[in-house]
């Protein structure tokens, strides 16, 4: 690719109540491509999303070591330094959990409330950026009338797209997606797909996803996460393939 | 066959016990309502005074439970005025804030509050009064302030307790989406916990208003007496319903006025099931707004 | 920007922790104030007769132990009386009939916990006393049985619900594998709940018991409030809550007065002390 390194995670172990979850994890994200990291469930890819914008904090029990050094455009500065001002890595490292979270309010006030944390009060600045993020969302057609109705009357997969399109609000540099298109349909699925291929010359985006097919398409770096461990995953080579295929 | 007698055993078991509280229930309220519903009527309350005149303070109330109804009522305001605020941002505390070794020893003591006997409550509000005596103006005595904070003491830890519990118990995901989205701990809370949290920490104060309207123990040591009419100050004397009760049922002259003993235990018992009612009506209201459904 | 909103966060931080630390403050003040006011008495060396003496204020005497002895046995009977009821009770909401019925009952009982104890000692005195009274044929009614019975009855919807919660944690599949093999509700019970729930089902006996020493209308109302050592169910008995709400009218410099403090460093030991068990057979349960 040669893209330059967006993240550089060195040394970094996982704890959670009864043990390890990652153990001694080296890896560098490149800017401005899509990372995917597959593997079996329930292993630990989320701890490793939670642990680059550190909302693990948040949790009970969580403990992290290491270095994951992050290059904002002034240089790499380690996330995990205890002063690291966290609102601010949030606002630029946006994450999409698996189940959909909409917050108990109007579509409208969701998408707005990333805006208001940024103190931006100006109704005139917000409206445009809502139809923006609602629009890159491919979710705009659907609810542009209805603005104003509760986000829990959306089905599941609206509310997925409601999700990444608050995360898309304050345009952040690095988007994390947590397996985004798994209560989606089709259509929605090759949307979202077209979606973090647009954005990703602006934006680095690592995707934790079960769909194979999904990966080869549109990922351009991929890991696997098993056993603890973050590593490539391995290519398959094309000669086995040949040799393979039935006469 | 053993097995299908011992069944049989456990079922007459769980329905003699169920019957005998539901029995013993219905005997205490019927009890309660034959003996006094034919006084209820706007003479117990007012006496002989006209109800316009006495809720203007126009002219006192003689003979009539209105006092002691004021009485209990600003109880409740005061007390919960003072309890809510700090049970509430105690509350908070312990459920985002504390960490873990703080947090048990800070709900052990909340705990330990919330065991403390209501008449060593009302012990504590009276030498705090004795102190206050000596030791800043001797009018200080015990008087409806003192009482609200006594009161306020008691129910302190019920609202510590409901407004750390509803927090807690919110799913994990309701926690982690404001912070996720870059807001501070202070702006997750106002924004997201508290509304999210709302139907059970006010079902919670409810509770802790019925609390206050209820209590006899704590008021008997701090002030409450059985004929002082509208309080004038919170540093006066003042009465109240549930020691209005008592007082009728250990020096009652004659039959009327134990009749209208029956009639403020009627009262009182509406007024403490209402607000438990209140209380169940609220969480219901404000609940199905703020389901998470996935 | 960035520095007003650190400067909130702290601000917010410090006021939520004061009103935290102002709380365990208080809880602690009020042992304080216990033991501070006791001072005088402990000084004059008579502490231990205040534990041992009879209570004759007449005679110089200001014992306490009949009182100490009144509520144990007050609140050990309501305890006796309502375990087993709340017991059944919880079993006949969560098992035999979680449908209609065990619904109506749980909020029947739930209601029942906004009942004022005041009505409780208003009925135990109308209604209850005179019936014990007829009964047995044996003094005035006010008896150990009558506050014991009211107390029964006050105390057993806050066991009932404590019971129900316990079962309802019990794990489903534990449940399901039980009537998967063909298991009646008897043996649910025994093999399968109980032995999950106890610790549950001891901590909500150690809080009623706190709760039922700690109660005072009932037992002012209707226990007799003699100051003898009561011989059987059917005498009257003074607990210590009684004692303190009977001697607050009494004159402020006198001895017997300040006795009331000692009685309310007592209670405030009783009841901690059954808090730090309920705490400890909780912990069992997780």
């Amino acid at each position: 690719m040669g893209n330059k390194i967006k993240i550089q995670i060195k040394d970094l172990w996982f704890y959670y109540k009864a043990g390890p979850i990652l153990e001694n994890i080296h890896v560098g994200i490149p800017e401005n491509t899509i990372t995917s990291i597959t593997g079996p469930s329930g292993q630990g890819k989320s701890s490793f999303l939670m642990t680059l914008n550190r909302i693990w904090q948040n949790i009970d029990g969580a403990s992290v070591k290491g270095e994951v050094k992050i290059n904002f455009g002034n240089g790499f500065k380690d996330i995990n330094y205890p002063n690291y001002p966290l609102p601010q890595l949030r606002k630029k490292v946006g994450m999409v959990f698996q189940v959909p979270n909409p917050l108990p309010t109007s579509i409208y006030k969701n998408i707005a409330f990333p805006l208001k944390l940024i103190g931006e009060k100006n109704r005139k600045k917000i409206f445009p950026k809502i139809e923006y993020a609602l629009k890159k969302a491919f979710l705009w057609e659907e609810v542009k009338d209805r603005l104003k109705e509760d986000a829990n009357v959306l089905s599941v997969g609206q509310q997925q797209r409601l999700c990444i399109a608050r995360a898309l609000v304050l345009e952040p540099q690095i988007l994390m997606l947590d397996e985004p298109t798994s209560s989606l349909d089709e259509t929605s699925l090759e949307m979202i797909e077209q979606l973090l291929l647009k954005l990703k010359k602006k934006c680095t985006i690592i995707l934790v996803s079960h769909y194979m097919d999904q990966i080869k398409r549109i990922a351009d770096k991929k890991l696997v996460l098993s056993n603890r461990q973050l590593k490539q995953q391995e290519e398959e080579d094309p000669l086995k393939k040949k040799i393979d295929t039935p006469l | 066959m053993e097995k299908s007698f011992q069944d049989r055993l456990l079922v007459m078991f769980s329905w003699g016990c169920a019957l005998l509280l539901f029995t013993g229930l219905m005997v205490i309220v019927g009890f309660l309502v034959v003996k006094g519903y034919r006084t209820i009527n706007l003479a117990l309350i007012f006496g002989d005074t006209r109800p316009l005149d006495a809720f203007l303070l126009r002219q006192q109330v003689f003979g009539g439970l209105f006092p002691a109804i004021i009485g209990t009522i600003s109880l409740i305001l005061l007390s919960i005025g003072f309890a809510l605020p700090m049970g509430l941002a105690s509350g908070l505390y312990l459920a985002e804030y504390a960490q873990p070794r703080l947090k048990l020893f800070f709900s052990l003591m909340v705990d330990i509050l919330a065991g403390i006997p209501s008449i060593v409550v009302g012990l504590f509000g009276f030498s705090i009064t004795i102190f206050l005596h000596h030791s800043f103006s001797n009018r200080i005595f015990p008087c409806l302030l003192i009482s609200a904070l006594s009161l306020a003491f008691l129910v302190l830890p019920y609202i510590i307790k409901t407004t750390q519990n509803a927090i807690e118990s919110l799913p994990l995901q309701v926690r982690l989406t404001a912070p996720s989205l870059g807001a501070t701990q202070l702006e997750n809370i106002i924004f997201v916990l508290l509304p999210s949290a709302l139907s059970d920490i006010v079902s919670g104060i409810v509770l802790a208003i019925g609390r206050c309207a209820e209590d006899t123990a704590v008021i008997m040591l701090t002030g409450v007496v059985a004929t002082a009419g509208i309080p004038k100050s919170v540093f006066s004397n003042f009465e109240a319903l549930p020691f209005y009760i008592y007082y009728i049922a250990s020096e009652y002259s004659d039959q009327s006025e134990l009749m209208k003993g029956y009639g403020a235990a009627i009262i009182l018992l509406v007024i403490c099931s209402g607000l438990f009612a209140l209380a169940h009506w609220v969480k219901l209201q404000i609940d199905p707004k703020t389901q998470f459904s996935y | 920007m960035g520095q007003l909103m650190r400067h909130k966060e702290n601000i917010a931080r410090i006021i939520f922790s004061s009103a935290a630390i102002s709380s365990a403050v208080l809880t602690l003040s009020v042992l304080g104030f216990m033991i501070l006011l006791s001072l005088p008495i402990m000084k004059t060396g008579m502490l231990w007769k205040i534990l041992t003496d009879p209570w004759a204020p007449d005679h110089g005497k200001f014992g306490i132990p009949a009182m100490i002895v009144g509520t144990f046995y007050i609140a050990s009977f309501s305890l006796l009386i309502s375990f087993p009821i709340s017991l059944g009770c919880s079993f006949f909401i969560q098992i035999i009939r979680p449908d209609s019925p065990g619904r109506f009952l749980k909020k029947l009982v739930q209601l029942m916990t906004a009942i004022p104890t005041v009505i409780y000692g208003f009925i135990g005195i109308f209604l209850l006393v005179p019936i014990v009274r007829e009964m047995f044929s044996y003094g005035s009614g006010m008896s150990i049985l009558s506050a014991s019975l009211m107390l029964g009855i006050l105390i057993s919807p806050t066991m009932v619900l404590f019971f129900c919660q316990s079962f309802a944690r019990v794990p489903k599949r534990f449940l399901n594998a039980v009537d998967a093999l063909g298991g009646t509700s008897f043996q649910k019970l025994f093999c399968v709940i109980l032995p999950h729930a106890w610790p549950g089902v001891l901590t909500g006996l150690v809080l009623a018991f706190g709760r039922a020493m700690g109660d005072t209308m009932i037992a002012l109302m209707i226990s007799g409030n003699s100051v003898i050592l009561p011989s059987s169910i059917l005498d009257s008995a003074r607990t210590l809550t009684a004692h303190i709400a009977m001697i607050i009218a009494a004159d402020f410099d006198s001895i017997e007065f300040k006795t009331i403090f000692i009685c309310g460093g007592v209670l405030y030991m009783m009841t901690s002390c059954g808090i730090l068990l309920a705490r400890v057979s909780d912990r069992k349960q997780h």
